[in-house]
């Protein structure tokens, strides 16, 4: 008999800031704040990125600074 | 010790000796306010992301304040910015909370792993059961 079962492999996501030990999110680290803005150049949510909120939160900041020196776009046309 | 981070966007159609010029009256600004400078970083020339004022580029200065006293020339600073048309954007940013808050989690960091439980292993086995 098929037994419905249902054996997911999802791949378990991780905080890249616990898993690399970055404490200091710096607004002028634009390589590494690349990664949080997709083609529209808009904040990555939590959800897919897998960052943890305690690194969310400085990481938002960060980005909200780079994009007011004009480090990344605000939006992409 | 308060530490502040100060960057500012010059317009690119100034030349890099006023720019250091500017930056020195800055720097004598801070210094005067009884404020130390700890570090000085000129990017030079850097590709706006977007463009400001119809320019496409900007020259890129960051400079990183100390203050003893929490008392900083700061605000003055960044009034005077406001007013120069030359300079398009700056952005001033207290430092030493969140360093100190990173340096103190950094050896937090070696016991925090025991707490970590793995959930993906006992997620599936209830479904293996018939």
């Amino acid at each position: 008999m098929a037994r419905a079962r249902k054996v997911f492999f999802r791949r378990r996501k991780v905080c890249k800031f616990c898993a690399d030990k970055i404490d200091y999110i710096d607004y002028k680290d634009v390589k590494l704040l690349q990664q949080f803005i997709p083609e529209r150049s808009k904040i990555l949510p939590r959800r897919i990125s897998g960052t943890c909120a305690n690194h969310q939160r400085p990481l938002q900041q960060a980005i909200k600074r780079a994009r007011h020196l004009a480090l990344i776009p605000f939006t992409t046309d | 010790m308060r530490t502040y981070e100060l960057m500012f966007v010059v317009d690119p159609r100034v030349s890099d000796e006023e720019v250091v010029t500017m930056t020195q009256d800055y720097k004598n600004m801070i210094t005067a306010g009884g404020s130390q400078i700890t570090g000085e970083e000129n990017w030079g020339r850097r590709k706006l992301a977007f463009p400001i004022n119809k320019v496409n580029e900007g020259k890129y200065v960051l400079l990183y304040v100390g203050s003893e006293t929490g008392k900083t020339a700061l605000p003055a600073v960044e009034h005077r910015m406001r007013q120069n048309d030359r300079i398009l954007r700056y952005l001033t940013v207290r430092t030493d909370e969140d360093l100190k808050r990173a340096a103190r989690r950094q050896p937090a960091k070696g016991s925090a792993p025991a707490g970590e439980r793995e959930r993906t292993d006992g997620n599936a086995e209830p479904e293996e059961e018939v």
